[in-house]
């Protein structure tokens, strides 16, 4: 039994050898596809979810304890499941007076010395000095809404009044803290000195220590067990869960979109390998009939291939992700912070391992299956002049064409294969070209996602009508639609939805309604496809919701495009809701003229003492799929090459009998070139074009689909715009004609000889 | 002898193809003996089903109807498995076009049939030079097939058909693509192998060839028509020019 082992490895170990430079390409391209998705959903997981390489580079504290005075930080350093402590550090509530607003801030203590346990990460700037006192250094999400740098003066006012001038000497990141203006309010760090001078009085701070735990799942256990050591000191408690909260992005659409990414190189992983394995399987039929007359059975020779295609698929697996390991551990070092976790990793090894040996199971099947008569000719050529080729030689058609085209639809076979080889890898390039117009249509028409207002002011200091009216005054402010953003209960839910109420009943803001119709009077109201999964409620059923403590029943006439909070968000006009939520109006959203630059707008506004917050583009976050679509498409179209070539050297190999037949007839050597091209050639582009059409049919209803399971709702999916579906299926075709003739020529000059093989 | 199953009885053979859904026989009801130590020639003209009969006496195809009795015990109701282990055991096999692995060299090309029938590699080694060197192609051990001349492929498919010592070596048109010098090479190989005892059965249509027989079985239309001891006086010295005029198919 061992022996047989032996000789099966020696044929394997043989036939790697001599196709070495087609088994690296497997291993390549395989490795390849691993690499590309292992990089996304880094980037993605990265994008969506910061606070988890932002905790764990600043070692951060699971739970954060506020206290009147200064714990026993020993006793709470003892508790069960309690690895270490940060501070306790003293923080007092402050003014922060900028551009002539006033923002409520939290000044909180730091040693100079970074601490090793929530330690702050310093991106810009300097860390503090106890040389320079005055200096403090400010959360970057927070300098960035406020427009602070290193340098710039930073006035704070204490309780009691009294206006302190510092020095913004750095900006950093924690993952303590989340970002503002999610997370309020905002955080500067300070030597324990400076926080003396702004707040003398011992009994307006109060203390934060904050707990790093071994098992973050044990987070309500160990708060129990702290609030209960602590008595009556703690005044609340914040958990790494809060914080992660308000870092996360839109989670559901990226998810979804990175499976439809996933589901796509999977795909493009199977079809290289079955490429590769079964045009060699099919090269060497010969050879694995001989191997059986010798004595080899089915299953070994099954065992064989597969050990075989599969230990290079495995390969490249392996390879794939060892390079994304080090892409995203030295290349990318500064955006990625720490590699995929592992679920999704294993998610992406074992889905491809699974592909992987699935795809090279099918030719492996086929090789078994192959009769042990080695010198059995392969089959002869079936078919025969069909009546629409004896037409078209009448009427004079080249015959090197009428006969290729022949060729390509009496085996059918063959171009079958040749024909899925090109129109998969089309189709999925078609799909990513569907998503890139769907990203380039969310920015070109943000209205469509909701954001026709590319900004929303809020009062700050001043009225509500001051505002408008300040805002109005600006000449690139086409509209203001008066807003208000609360939490509604609604009934069987343990938790809020978001209710913006925005524009009136009368004068609606322009919500992109996708279905049904937009809401026109008072108690109407519009929503988002999250929000009716979640309510299990349909267009034209009313719903009650409590905001604020005030019943409300609204009639839902309309499902919007909703990118915000998983589609879980009820729209309707401000006269819906009860006077005292909706008098004044919390902000108003401004509508621009079209091709108004929004950021400049927006720091007018901002001089007018108005405190304005700029839409994020949906597509902005997702900037990092357009990457992961260049580098799918240029996979995909490797591999579609790939087959290619294998299919025309297949058939050049059934072919090569015949040419002698065909040159005998009397056909040129540019004849013989034609009749291959066109034999390979033809399933090819019609491969292509029906790939394309089916891709650009299904691409909308797939990211539809994507968008409702997102939350968002159908209708952002876009069809890839006729000028790109054309340069793409130009390209796919000329490519493939170009691949097609290379073989065809070198065959057509050959000698060809006319004994069998 | 006589005490001694016979190494291949064949009892009323029936091969029928099905071909586009017509019934074409190509072997009708065949039986044949064959002795151990016996050197048996199959001739016949082209299609007259003579490499049909031996792929089914080697399991290469599957009967339609009758018996194939190899060493005394039955082998046409094996599965596809159990004649491929009664091939490594028992059976060599010699092609028309040689058929030799062609990403191997000619050393594991000769060592492959003994590695799979259980010897260790060392003895499947030590086989494989012996055969080599008795073929005199010791030199040559490290080559790939491609590199070697029709003859030498054709000396080295011989080499592995003998490498696990078959009980029967089944020789399908073995010198009908070599030229005359080569011709003469493997048949004195075989010559000299029958001679040490090894049962052959040898599928030919070149009179000159199944001269070296101690039997010609004639096959016609997939019927034995003739089946004759050669008397050992009538037997050509090899290489001689021939009187009869072959015509290849």
């Amino acid at each position: 039994m061992i022996t047989t082992r032996t000789a099966e490895l020696r044929w394997i170990r043989a036939d790697l050898r001599a196709r070495r430079g087609q088994a690296v390409l497997t291993v390549l391209a395989v490795a390849g596809i691993v690499t590309a998705l292992i990089i996304a959903a880094t980037l993605l997981e990265d994008g969506t979810n910061p606070w988890r390489g932002l905790f764990q580079r600043s070692n951060g504290a699971h739970i954060w304890i506020h206290s009147k005075d200064v714990p026993d930080v020993s006793a709470l350093r003892q508790l069960k499941g309690v690895t270490d402590v940060a501070g306790p550090y003293r923080s007092a509530p402050a003014t922060l007076v900028a551009r002539g607003r006033r923002v409520p801030i939290t000044l909180q203590e730091t040693p100079a010395a970074l601490p090793a346990v929530a330690r702050p990460l310093l991106r810009e700037g300097r860390w503090l000095d106890v040389r320079t006192p005055n200096g403090v250094v400010v959360e970057r999400s927070f300098a960035r809404a406020l427009g602070l740098r290193p340098g710039s003066p930073f006035t704070v006012t204490g309780l009691n009044g009294a206006t302190h001038t510092l020095t913004v000497a750095g900006l950093a990141e924690s993952g303590d803290q989340g970002f503002y203006p999610e997370w309020t309010p905002g955080l500067a760090w300070t030597l324990a000195q400076t926080l003396n001078v702004v707040e003398p009085a011992p009994g307006r701070t109060e203390t934060v220590t904050g707990l790093r735990l071994a098992d973050p799942a044990a987070t309500d256990l160990v708060v129990q067990r702290a609030v209960f050591t602590m008595r009556n000191q703690v005044q609340r408690v914040t958990t790494w869960r809060e914080v992660r909260a308000s870092m996360e992005l839109d989670n559901r659409l990226l998810g979804l979109l990175l499976a439809l990414f996933g589901g796509a190189g999977l795909v493009a992983a199977a079809l290289a390998l079955a490429n590769a394995a079964g045009g060699r399987v099919l090269m060497q039929l010969r050879d694995i009939a001989t191997l059986k007359s010798l004595g080899f059975t089915r299953g070994q020779v099954v065992r064989m291939l597969v050990i075989e295609h599969g230990t290079l698929g495995l390969l490249g697996i392996a390879a794939g992700a060892l390079v994304a390991r080090l892409i995203t551990t030295y290349a990318m070092g500064e955006s990625v912070v720490v590699p995929l976790s592992a679920g999704p990793l294993s998610a992406i090894l074992v889905g491809t391992s699974l592909t992987v040996l699935a795809a090279v199971l099918i030719p492996a099947w086929r090789g078994g299956r192959t009769p042990p008569i080695p010198a059995a000719p392969a089959a002869p050529p079936r078919g025969h002049l069909s009546r629409l080729a004896r037409v078209a030689l009448l009427v004079r058609l080249p015959p090197a064409l009428v006969l290729g085209a022949r060729d390509a639809f009496t085996r059918r076979a063959p171009a079958a294969l040749t024909l899925c080889g090109v129109a998969i890898p089309m189709m999925m390039i078609t799909i990513g070209l569907g998503c890139w117009t769907t990203l380039d249509d969310f920015i070109r028409h943000p209205e469509s996602v909701g954001q026709a207002a590319a900004l929303t002011v809020r009062p700050a200091e001043l009225t509500a009508e001051e505002a408008r009216q300040r805002a109005m005054a600006d000449p690139d402010v086409v509209a203001a639609y008066p807003g208000a953003e609360l939490d509604a209960l609604v009934p069987w839910q343990t938790r809020t939805v978001r209710t913006r109420a925005l524009g009136l009943s009368s004068d609606p803001y322009p919500f992109p309604v996708v279905e049904g119709r937009m809401f026109a009077d008072r108690g109407e109201a519009v929503a988002g496809q999250g929000l009716l999964d979640l309510l299990g409620v349909q267009i034209g059923d009313r719903v009650r919701v409590t905001i604020g403590g005030t019943p409300l029943i609204v009639r839902i006439v309309g499902r919007v495009v909703e990118p915000e909070q998983d589609g879980e968000v009820l729209s309707l006009g401000v006269d819906s809701l009860a006077a005292k939520d909706a008098e004044p109006p919390q902000f108003y959203a401004l509508v621009l003229r079209s091709g108004a630059d929004a950021a400049q707008v927006r720091a007018r506004l901002q001089g007018q003492g108005l405190e304005v917050a700029q839409a994020v583009n949906p597509a902005d976050r997702l900037v990092v799929i357009r990457v992961i679509i260049v580098a799918l498409v240029a996979v995909l179209a490797l591999i579609g090459l790939a087959s290619l070539l294998t299919a025309s050297a297949l058939g050049l190999r059934d072919h090569i009998l015949d040419l002698a037949v065909l040159k005998a007839m009397g056909l040129t050597p540019r004849q013989v070139m034609a009749t291959l091209v066109t034999a390979t050639g033809l399933p090819a582009a019609v491969g292509v074009v029906l790939g394309a059409a089916a891709g650009a049919s299904w691409s909308r209803w797939l990211i539809d689909l994507e968008g409702r399971g997102s939350g968002v709702g159908a209708g952002i999916g876009r069809a890839p715009t006729p000028g790109m579906l054309a340069a793409a299926l130009l390209i796919a075709i000329g490519a493939a004609l170009l691949v097609a003739l290379i073989p065809a020529r070198r065959a057509a000059r050959a000698q060809v000889p006319v004994t069998a093989r | 002898m006589s005490s001694e199953a016979p190494v291949v009885r064949a009892v009323n053979l029936v091969k029928i193809y099905q071909t586009g859904g017509l019934p074409v026989p190509a072997v009708r009801g065949v039986d044949l003996t064959v002795e151990a130590g016996e050197f048996v020639a199959i001739m016949g003209p082209s299609g007259s089903g003579k490499s049909t009969l031996v792929h089914m006496l080697g399991g290469l195809d599957t009967r339609t109807s009758g018996e194939i009795w190899l060493d005394g015990r039955r082998a046409d109701t094996l599965s596809e498995s159990g004649w491929a282990v009664l091939r490594r055991e028992k059976i060599g096999f010699v092609f028309q076009f040689f058929n030799l692995v062609a990403n191997m060299t000619v050393a594991d090309n000769v060592e492959l049939p003994a590695l799979l029938g259980g010897v260790s590699p060392r003895q499947a080694r030590e086989r494989r030079e012996y055969l080599l060197g008795e073929l005199g192609l010791a030199d040559r051990a490290g080559a790939s097939p491609a590199q070697l001349s029709g003859g030498e492929q054709q000396r080295v498919a011989l080499a592995r058909a003998l490498a696990n010592q078959p009980r029967l070596l089944l020789a399908d048109e073995p010198t009908g693509n070599l030229d005359s010098r080569n011709t003469r090479d493997v048949l004195r190989l075989l010559g000299q192998v029958h001679g040490q005892g090894q049962t052959i059965v040898l599928v030919t249509h070149d009179a000159r060839v199944a001269s070296m027989a101690d039997r010609v079985v004639s096959l016609l239309d997939g019927q034995i028509v003739d089946d004759g001891a050669i008397p050992k006086s009538r037997r050509r010295p090899l290489g001689a020019a021939g009187d009869v005029v072959e015509l290849r198919s």
